[in-house]
């Protein structure tokens, strides 16, 4: 057993939001500066940049998880990770029929760039990513884990698109066994605000869009090894 | 001016999916708009009809608390049966209409007879 330096919420190119400057290199290099162990790549709705970004982190020491950030129908944010290419993007191809084919306005949104291990663009992502898939909070959690991977809301103290924004509190659901908090999140006040959350382990992350705020986040977890099957043994166990 | 909710689900086209004798005893003295569930906790107010779109499980929660005796779900967006059983044990109405909240409102505002607040 280890401690692991965790930031498992930050942006790529990919993410309209993202900034033009969170190419691969550009990240790892940031993750290693600020000793992240692992991180993972948690675009909007998409994992296309994910297996970019695991092979350029591996060079470098780096476990990076192929993760995504999902909008739910209800608008509210939930971190899914995965830690095997071949399930990830399973999941990502029926996530991606589940966005709504709406095209993305980039004067408007911003770029969504695909990159490859050289940094050189691959295409731009036409459907706008900035947007809700039309999967509720259940099914999202449960398709997550039906696929093997770990899902848990993002930024549940954040006053929009969390699940304390959107559904006023934390609904029963055994798929919730961990909440995302934001990198200036002060806990005992949040706790205070909101007893309930006192249920769950707290994971803090970045939701890092500039290259400056990756590691402002995160979250030292004690485990064998980075992988699905360990983040699902430990946040189990603190429940 | 109190709302006469059986008649108001005429107007609106909509159907009361939470059978119940008690319907013409649930006295409506305004509304309120909203599909953020922090915001209704917060912001909504007892006995107002509230009209929304959300349809997860604890809208029902969020009623009980705020006070709300009856929800209309716009756009015939039906929400699932463990909805509808949580809203019976609650005794909050459940109503189902094919308008979009904007008509609905401008609805209630008319029957409610209610001006513009500044």
């Amino acid at each position: 057993m280890r401690q692991w330096k965790c930031d498992l919420h930050i942006h790529s190119v990919l993410s309209p939001c993202g900034s033009l400057e969170m190419s691969p290199t550009a990240v790892i290099k940031r993750a290693c500066e600020e000793k992240l162990d692992v991180i993972a790549i948690t675009d909007h709705n998409t994992m296309a940049n994910s297996s970019v970004f695991h092979r350029v982190a591996e060079k470098a020491g780096i476990f990076c998880f192929w993760g995504v950030e999902i909008q739910t129908m209800e608008e509210i944010h939930v971190i899914g990770l995965f830690d095997d290419e071949e399930k990830a993007m399973s999941f990502d191809r029926e996530l991606y029929e589940a966005l709504p084919p709406i095209p993305n306005d980039p004067d408007y949104f911003g770029d969504q760039v695909v990159v490859d291990d050289e940094e050189n663009i691959v295409r731009c992502e036409e459907k706008a990513l900035l947007n809700s898939v039309m999967w509720d909070l259940d099914q999202t959690l449960q398709s997550i884990d039906d696929h093997g991977g770990f899902g848990f809301p993002a930024h549940v103290n954040a006053t929009t698109y969390s699940l304390i924004s959107q559904l006023g509190f934390i609904p029963p659901n055994p798929l919730i066994k961990a909440l995302g908090i934001t990198a200036k999140c002060n806990d005992d006040e949040f706790l205070a605000a909101f007893p309930m959350a006192a249920r769950y382990p707290l994971i803090r992350n970045s939701d890092a869009h500039y290259l400056k705020d990756i590691g402002s986040g995160f979250t030292v977890i004690d485990m064998e090894e980075p992988s699905i099957a360990e983040l699902k043994r430990i946040y189990a166990a603190n429940k | 001016m109190k709302l006469d909710l059986v008649k108001f689900t005429e107007i609106i086209q909509g159907e009361l999916i939470t059978p119940s004798d008690e319907m013409e005893n649930i006295a409506i003295t305004g509304g309120y708009v909203s599909d953020l569930l922090s915001d209704v906790m917060g912001n909504a107010k007892d006995g107002q009809l509230w009209i929304t779109i959300m349809r997860h499980l604890n809208v029902i929660a969020v009623a009980s608390l705020a006070g709300i005796p009856a929800i209309v779900f716009a756009r015939n967006l039906k929400p699932e049966a463990a909805i509808i059983d949580k809203a019976q044990q609650e005794g909050i109405a459940l109503i189902v209409s094919p308008l979009t909240t904007f008509e609905i409102s401008g609805l209630l505002y008319r029957e409610l007879k209610l001006e513009p607040t500044s």
